[in-house]
């Protein structure tokens, strides 16, 4: 079965290579035929190995030092789950990008870059070791830095690719020193032995400041570094606070992308990391986690209220259902939080290639009209429903299970987040409670954003008829490659696949594999009043928002134009804020350390050959004056005396006899007296 | 015939063929000395495929275990009353420099290829390619100290004359400014190599050597010599083997280069024709660093323990200094030698460490960094040729014009950023896990100091993308319109030439890390535990 | 009485006279006249000095040889000074000095 999933995950990687070299609509029907075989055999593995034993398989890949590396597949529940779920909903994605890429000049390279991305995506979730995971992780971001940035000749799609990595960036670093923190405590980057039952990890302990494992310590600061890293990981690749700011620009990107990566699949890496890694945590740092996820839960949920453009009401609503993940993840509902996942990729996907199909059209009616309208923006939607029924009907189911009415899978998944939320609170002390009521408020705000879009979007009046009154409308559901995959979506929205029973999700298969305990008595009330009030409320909310946008009763609890609405919509400030205070500074910094550079290093070394100079000319001086000038100075002197002797060489003979005289007189004196 | 002579001599040989071929000629100077470094490359797979690995075939200090050895008496003086100076032709070569000869002679065929576009003084510039590619060799491959020295000097010339000729605008400055630079460390270095001539006796023939294995052993200092390891001499006041070490890393931390003493290579690289900048990176950087392994850690290995905080702390700032710096520049080539630094900053700090991972990182970061920026300068040469300005800010949507320059470009820059896959990640992973795992095994270097370089990892992702997004992405526009758009014609086949091998070679490393893992392990344990005894 | 001393006093004056006149006179024949005079002082002094060597009058020999040579020496300058007045049209010594640096 283990060579069943690798062959699963090569495929896509085949594929990747041959479209290198091949081009035009043959590369299309490569990449979703290899998606469709490792979809059937990814199934095959499921239904053989699902709740059977962890399968791993391992070789060694090289050795360094007298340690060594081993390349594996490791197959538990986890892995089969997430293999079999990237490929159910890459397959969809595929068919519906041979129609919406399909007048696109670099058809090819799109499929080329989709199925890298699928590839590294299925090779992520079964590695078994930390360097492997690390290295589908970067592989991960930056496929999808390949297709944001697909459209390259667009300048927000370049600028929101770049802004995109930096972020996972970051996020990489964090898990980098994660994974060196691990292997210098546990010497092993294995994930069976790290993370297993009883593995390496479970048996450190925290004693004196230090944290003790089999066989080595190290402070304990360091454990919360590590787990702050991974943090950064899952923040940058789920999109959470800090680090989201990323996902709604890489809405640039071609929606199909949007579908797969930004919805479904890359996002929830994140989550499956956590999922992976779950023992490291201890409870503070779970508690940690729950905040994260529920601040951004509730934080993208109040920008999703006032955004206008459809991608990025739906990138908030993600950010907002991720939120929701790994708030789960903190609670110590792991089982649900998992579950979430697997629906929420479904229903996003739909909602997703919903926009998809939307915007295609609204594009043909921008063209055919000659307009200059923004073909993502809902104030020009409207009253889609009757021209496109399928589409209509796909977005209520996906949004009923986003908004988690009865009946849908996003029901089950997300009240058992809810309850649990409840319960894990009681457990606390009391100022615990704010998370589980902020989920609950933010529910009901997804209730609202979303009714608001499907109001504005497929319910009243064409509203770019206001724009230009007479236009050409050729508004239509398009062909089998739009339909098929939205009808598969659509049922895989509902109940039935995950649970016979609608309303009770402790009977849903999924998370009865992933459970660790007995969840099944229904302990308190909370598994009543939660989702009463909650659906109770929500359709209270839904039927508001129909007022407000459908009967235009004024009955908006906010205007339009105060400062709520302001700092909801320009994305509570977060991007000028990263800009100001991180971007604009290491620019400063690196502009500050270039001109240090130049001036002060590299100016120390123009110091000394300004002194090694100007000793050579003071050198010079002194040859010049001093040491030549002695030289001078005595042939000056032996001039001067020449020049007073030969004063005596008068040619006068009296003179020279008058010396004469002088000189014998002097002498008889000079001789008389000594 | 001894292979390692041979490789090092046949560019001589071929450099001589060169001088006496008229002008008339010129047109195939280019062609000999393009099959002297294939001949090279041949030379050195052929050595790559025949080492040895095991325990018994380690090398570093035991003379016996080095591969493809030959020693020959080279100068033998009698002085007299002074004993004999006895000099040997000593080459040999084991696990540290094997997996570099390989990579060296990989980049001196791209070197040459990318030198197709020199148009003047044909002879003398393709004659010094041929000293220099000789010279280097020789420094990888020696292990008699004055046979090093004499190498490692004669390098200098040819660059002086290549870089100062051959160069771009302000090539005079760049030219003295690199020659002087590097003199000015390796001057002391002769000192020091004198005082450990004087310190060491051969054991079997009783008279001083220059023996650099022979200086590695303690056994073989006379009791009271300058550098001797029981009778602690002092030097100005400092112990006369730390001056010792600190002085010969001085020379090599300038080769490698290492922040504060790195100003002459920004310069040095801009002002450089292209096939010059890639020897220099490719290959010089890591004479500087070889230098520092085979000398200052086999030879003061005390000195290399107690000092090694320092060294780890050297290096950390020239990642992030070299990183932040990089962000900063205009010129694409200038950025390209800043991260070159800051790629040169992970070896340091992973030989620091002085644990297995951390060496074995610091060899690969070697090879790894030397295929990948000689690509990088290889491609910013591409761009230069053809319309002469660097400027990031003068082009825009390069990919629409070349498209198949940028994908190799964006090879190149994701590569050199670290995305795995490529053999970088492998090399600054590994240094990294090697520098943190130093905490908790020899405690030589704290914990931090791996966490802080990770951030260049970060750093290098910046200046990377935003060049990428500035030139290559984006609607079309260049500074000198429609003249420009004619001239950026997409590469040529002999440029894929030299591209392709290079990319590939990161690849495959990247993939197949034991192809220099396997070479250097036993090395790079034997150096550890040679090491280790000096651990306290 | 008449000593020594007195003819040699006498023969001093005389000597100094004739040096004078040789140092400071502006023409040359007057020079002659104060070499003259150092030759008769010197004669002087050679008599004055004979009355010792009464046997073989060397003193008065010499005195004679003196004159005698003072004579030829005289006809020799005079010769001379007429050689220099006709070159130099002079005979001051203080113009004759083309021998001087």
């Amino acid at each position: 079965m283990a060579y069943h999933a690798l062959a699963a995950v090569l495929l896509p990687l085949l594929a990747f290579v041959i479209n290198c070299f091949i081009k035009g609509k043959a590369t299309g029907w490569v990449s979703t035929i290899a998606i469709l075989l490792s979809a059937v055999i990814s199934i095959i593995v499921f239904s053989h190995t699902f709740n059977g034993g962890a399968i791993h398989l391992s070789r060694v890949w090289f050795t360094i030092g007298d340690t060594q590396l081993y390349a594996g597949l490791l197959l538990n529940n986890l892995s089969i789950l997430m293999l079999l779920l990237v490929n159910l909903i890459a397959l969809p994605v595929h068919i519906f990008s041979m129609a919406y890429m399909g007048h696109d000049q670099r058809y090819g390279r799109y499929f080329t870059c989709l199925s890298l991305f699928c590839f590294s995506m299925l090779a992520l979730v079964v590695v078994d070791n930390m360097v492997l995971f690390y290295t589908f992780w970067e592989l991960v971001g930056f496929s999808s830095y390949l297709l944001i940035g697909f459209w390259y000749k667009k300048e927000k799609a370049i600028q929101a690719n770049k802004k995109a990595f930096i972020m996972n960036r970051i996020g990489d670093v964090g898990l980098l020193i994660a994974i060196l923190v691990i292997y210098a405590q546990f010497h092993t980057f294995d994930l069976v032995k790290l993370f297993g039952q009883g593995g390496l990890v479970s048996q450190s302990f925290f004693k004196d400041g230090l944290w003790i494992a089999p066989g080595a310590s190290i402070p304990a600061i360091w454990q919360y570094i590590a787990c702050g890293g991974i943090f950064l990981a899952v923040c940058a690749k789920s999109a959470q606070f800090p680090l989201h700011t990323w996902l709604p620009d890489a809405m640039e990107g071609p929606t199909s992308v949007s579908a797969l990566i930004h919805a479904a699949t890359m996002v929830a890496a994140g989550i499956f990391l956590l999922g992976r890694v779950y023992p490291m945590f201890n409870t503070a740092e779970l508690d940690a986690l729950a905040f994260i996820g529920c601040f951004t839960a509730f934080m993208a949920a109040t920008i999703a209220l006032t955004q206008n453009d459809l991608k990025r009401i739906l990138a908030f609503s993600t950010i907002s259902q991720l939120g929701f993940m790994v708030m789960a993840m903190g609670i110590n509902a792991y089982a649900s939080s998992l579950f979430h996942l697997v629906t929420h990729a479904f229903f996003k996907c739909l909602l997703f290639l919903v926009a998809g199909v939307v915007i295609h059209e609204m594009q043909h009616v921008k063209d055919e009209n000659q307009l200059d309208i923004d073909p993502q923006n809902i104030l020009y939607m409207g009253g889609l429903r009757k021209r496109m029924p399928l589409t209509f009907i796909a977005a209520i189911i996906g949004g009923a299970a986003l908004v988690g009415l009865p009946l849908t899978s996003g029901y089950l998944s997300k009240d058992g987040i809810l309850i649990q939320a409840f319960e894990w609170s009681d457990t606390k002390s009391i100022g615990y409670k704010i998370v589980p009521i902020m989920m609950l408020i933010t529910s009901w705000l997804t209730a609202f954003y979303v009714a608001r879009l499907i109001f504005k979007v497929f319910f009243g009046k064409l509203r770019v008829l206001d724009v230009k009154p007479v236009v050409i409308c050729h508004i239509s559901d398009g062909g089998w490659q739009y339909r098929v995959p939205l009808i598969l979506l659509s049922l895989c929205c509902l109940f039935p696949v995950f649970s016979l029973d609608p309303l009770l999700y402790e009977q849903s298969w999924l998370f009865k594999a992933f459970t660790t305990a007995d969840h099944l008595e229904r302990m308190n009330i909370y598994h009543t009043i939660i989702p009463a009030g909650l659906n109770i409320l929500s359709i209270a909310v839904i039927y508001l928002a129909y007022a407000i946008y459908i009967q235009e009763r004024k009955m908006l609890p906010f205007a339009q134009n105060n400062w709520a609405f302001d700092f909801s919509y320009n994305q509570w400030y977060f991007n000028k804020a990263y800009n100001t205070i991180f971007v604009k500074p290491v620019l400063a910094l690196g502009s500050g350390l270039f001109w240090f550079d130049r001036k002060v290093v590299d100016g120390f070394i123009r110091l000394l050959q300004n002194i090694l100079l100007w000793l050579s000319k003071v050198a010079d001086v002194m040859d010049r004056y001093v040491i030549d000038g002695f030289l001078h100075l005595l042939t000056a002197i032996v001039q001067y005396i020449g020049n007073f002797v030969r004063s005596f060489q008068t040619g006068r003979v009296q003179y020279y006899l008058l010396s004469m005289l002088a000189v014998i007189v002097a002498w008889f004196i000079f001789k008389t007296l000594i | 015939m001894n292979l390692l002579t041979l490789l090092i001599f046949i560019p001589l040989l071929f450099g001589l063929l060169i001088v006496v071929l008229p002008s008339s000629l010129r047109n195939s100077y280019k062609y000999i000395t393009l099959l002297a470094a294939i001949v090279q490359l041949g030379i050195s797979l052929l050595l790559y495929s025949q080492f040895k690995t095991g325990a018994a075939n380690a090398g570093i200090n035991h003379e016996n275990q080095f591969q493809f050895v030959q020693k020959l008496p080279w100068i033998q003086l009698d002085l007299g009353t002074m004993g004999k100076m006895q000099i040997d032709y000593f080459v040999g070569i084991d696990g540290i420099s094997i997996t570099l000869l390989v990579m060296s002679a990989l980049v001196m065929v791209v070197a040459a290829i990318a030198s197709w576009e020199i148009t003047k003084n044909l002879k003398g510039y393709f004659v010094l390619f041929l000293i220099l590619d000789m010279a280097v060799f020789g420094v990888f491959c020696s292990l008699d100290f004055f046979l090093f020295y004499l190498f490692y000097e004669l390098m200098l010339l040819p660059l002086y004359f290549l870089i100062g000729m051959w160069g771009g605008a302000r090539r005079e400055y760049a030219a003295i400014k690199f020659f002087l630079y590097t003199l000015f460390g390796s001057v002391f270095m002769l000192l020091v190599m004198v005082g450990l001539y004087l310190s060491v006796k051969d054991p079997a023939t009783g008279s001083h050597t220059f023996n650099i294995i022979q200086m590695m052993n303690p056994a073989n200092y006379d009791a009271n010599s300058i550098f001797s390891t029981v009778n602690h001499q002092t030097l100005f006041g400092f112990p006369a083997r730390t001056v010792g070490f600190v002085v010969l890393f001085i020379a090599f931390a300038i080769k490698v280069p290492v922040v504060p003493l790195h100003t002459w290579l920004p310069d040095a690289h801009v002002e450089a024709p292209t096939a010059v900048s890639i020897i220099l990176a490719g290959v010089l950087l890591k004479i500087g660093s070889y230098g520092i392994i085979r000398i200052c850690m086999g030879i003061f290995p005390d000195v290399a323990v107690s000092g090694s905080f320092a060294l780890g702390l050297l290096g950390v700032i020239s990642i992030l200094y070299g990183a932040l710096n990089a962000l900063a520049q205009r010129d694409l080539k200038r950025m390209i030698a800043y991260s070159s630094v800051s790629h040169m900053g992970f070896v340091l700090l992973g030989i620091a460490s002085l644990t297995t991972e951390g060496i074995s990182g610091a060899v690969m970061q070697m090879v790894s960094h030397g295929f990948l920026s000689s690509m990088l300068f290889f491609l910013v040469g591409v761009i230069y040729t053809r319309v002469h300005d660097r400027d990031i800010y003068n082009f825009r949507g390069l990919g629409t014009l070349m498209p198949q320059f940028t994908v190799f470009v964006m090879i190149a820059f994701f590569a050199s950023l670290g995305l795995p896959g490529f053999s970088a990640f492998i090399a600054e992973a590994f240094t990294l896990a090697g520098t943190f795992k130093s905490g908790s095994i020899n405690g030589l270097l704290p914990h931090w100091m791996a966490a802080c370089a990770a951030l260049g990892i970060l750093l290098s992702a910046c200046y990377f993308l935003w060049t990428l997004q500035r030139m290559f992405f984006g609607t079309e526009r260049l500074k000198g319109g429609e003249e420009w758009k004619h001239a950026l014609k997409d590469i040529n086949w002999r440029e894929k030439s030299a591209l392709v091998p290079l990319a590939l070679m990161a690849l495959l490393l990247g993939i197949m890390p034991s192809l220099v893992f396997g070479k250097i392990n036993d090395s790079v344990i034997a150096l550890v535990d040679f090491t280790k005894q000096y651990i306290r | 009485m008449i000593s020594l001393t007195h003819y040699l006093v006498v023969s001093a004056i005389l000597f100094c006279i004739g040096l004078y006149v040789v140092l400071v006179k502006r023409n040359a024949i007057q020079i002659l006249i104060g070499i003259e005079m150092m030759l008769n002082a010197a004669i002087l002094n050679l008599v004055a000095f004979g009355q010792f060597d009464r046997h073989n009058n060397g003193g008065q020999m010499f005195a004679l040889f003196a004159i005698v040579l003072a004579a030829a020496t005289t006809a020799v300058a005079l010769a001379i000074v007429l050689n220099v007045y006709r070159r130099y049209k002079t005979i001051d010594p203080d113009k004759v000095d083309q021998l001087k640096d």
